[in-house]
């Protein structure tokens, strides 16, 4: 029973809860079997759960009403975006 | 020789447990573990540990959402710098030595160990319930009663969330051992929320760079896999133990790993 956790907080602990569920299906599934494609897709899904995080707190908070912190978030949307045009150009 | 996966699992679930008690993302622990015990190479263990990282803080942070200790608006505004921090410090990794690494991650614990020892005994939370929290503050239910507390010194704040994000990216962590303590220490914040808030934050601090080190091939994958399965029950396990745990003794054991695995990792660099 906790007062404080608003209906945001529980989306993105859903979000969470999926993104770490299947990950891990992908991962077991790759180091049973040996197969490296599995293995590859589970860490990359994993690495895009917090980025699906950002995306739905971005959301979330714009939907609030909360502009200030939605542009914040989004900030942090556009930095990791910029990691991954980083990343795909080395 | 690569280690088993059953060592591998095994590796990442410790880690996880305790870094999630903590509020970090483990990477601290696992990074010495896998280069000191296990004789993987730094930048291999670097990379591995950004998405065990990623696994634990994600994981920890479902359990402590539930729970009301996450600051979301202040996770955010630091996560700006923390986020910024992380990228540069990725790019920045292919400058340093092995040598240079193991000193800068060495020095940087101790540190941490001296500033949360020292600081051990401050409260956060202050004796009026009906005092207005403050944008960034908020509002702490424990054993019943309720607590506010007020953020303070947004700028070493945000000072120390850019660092936390660029020592993350060079050295495999969340940043969390950087933020916990500042937070806890300078900024007015509650351990437990300081914890809460850092493993919210911390899954996207290592996600800048972990997407570098993963298109640079740094990224092992057997090795990775395992220790960041390993990492999901041990964090989840760990972040519901925290609750159990005194602030006070969160703090001490804290300040006594960070000196000793800041010592050793040192050491290895000289």
């Amino acid at each position: 029973v906790n007062e404080t956790a608003s209906p945001l907080d529980k989306t993105v602990e859903v979000v969470l809860t999926c993104g770490l569920a299947v990950s891990a299906l992908l991962l077991v599934a790759g180091l049973f079997i040996g197969a490296h494609s599995l293995l590859q897709a589970g860490i990359l899904l994993l690495m895009l759960t917090p980025l699906a995080r950002v995306v739905v707190v971005t959301v979330g908070l714009f939907h609030e009403g909360d502009r200030l912190f939605g542009t914040v978030s989004l900030c942090i949307l556009l930095v990791l975006v910029g990691s991954v045009i980083v990343a795909t150009r080395l | 020789v690569e280690p088993s996966t059953g060592i591998l699992l095994l590796s990442g679930a410790a880690t996880g447990l305790v870094g999630a008690m903590l509020g970090l993302g483990g990477g601290v622990f696992l990074v010495p573990l896998l280069t000191l015990a296990l004789g993987v190479p730094i930048r291999t263990a670097v990379a591995a540990s950004l998405i065990s990282v990623i696994a634990t803080a994600s994981a920890s942070a479902t359990v402590n959402l539930g729970r009301g200790f996450v600051n979301m608006r202040l996770g955010l505004a630091l996560e700006v710098a923390t986020s910024l921090g992380g990228l540069a410090g990725g790019i920045a990794a292919s400058l340093l030595t092995r040598q240079q690494l193991f000193v800068t991650f060495g020095i940087t614990l101790a540190v941490m160990g001296v500033i949360m020892a020292a600081r051990s005994n401050k409260r956060n939370v202050l004796p009026d319930p009906d005092t207005d929290p403050g944008v960034l503050g908020g509002t702490l239910v424990e054993d019943g009663t309720r607590y506010v507390y007020r953020f303070k010194r947004l700028p070493v704040g945000l000072g120390a969330s850019l660092l936390a994000g660029a020592i993350s990216g060079l050295l495999g962590l969340g940043g969390g051992i950087v933020k916990v303590p500042v937070l806890s220490t300078f900024c007015g914040i509650p351990i437990r929320v300081a914890a809460g808030t850092s493993t919210f934050m911390i899954g996207v601090t290592a996600a800048a760079s972990a997407f570098i080190y993963f298109s640079r091939g740094d990224v092992v994958l057997p090795l990775t896999a395992a220790i960041a399965l390993g990492a999901l029950p041990g964090s989840l396990l760990g972040a519901q133990l925290s609750d159990r745990v005194r602030a006070r003794s969160l703090k001490i054991l804290m300040a006594v790993v960070l000196l000793a695995v800041g010592a050793r990792m040192a050491l290895e660099g000289l």
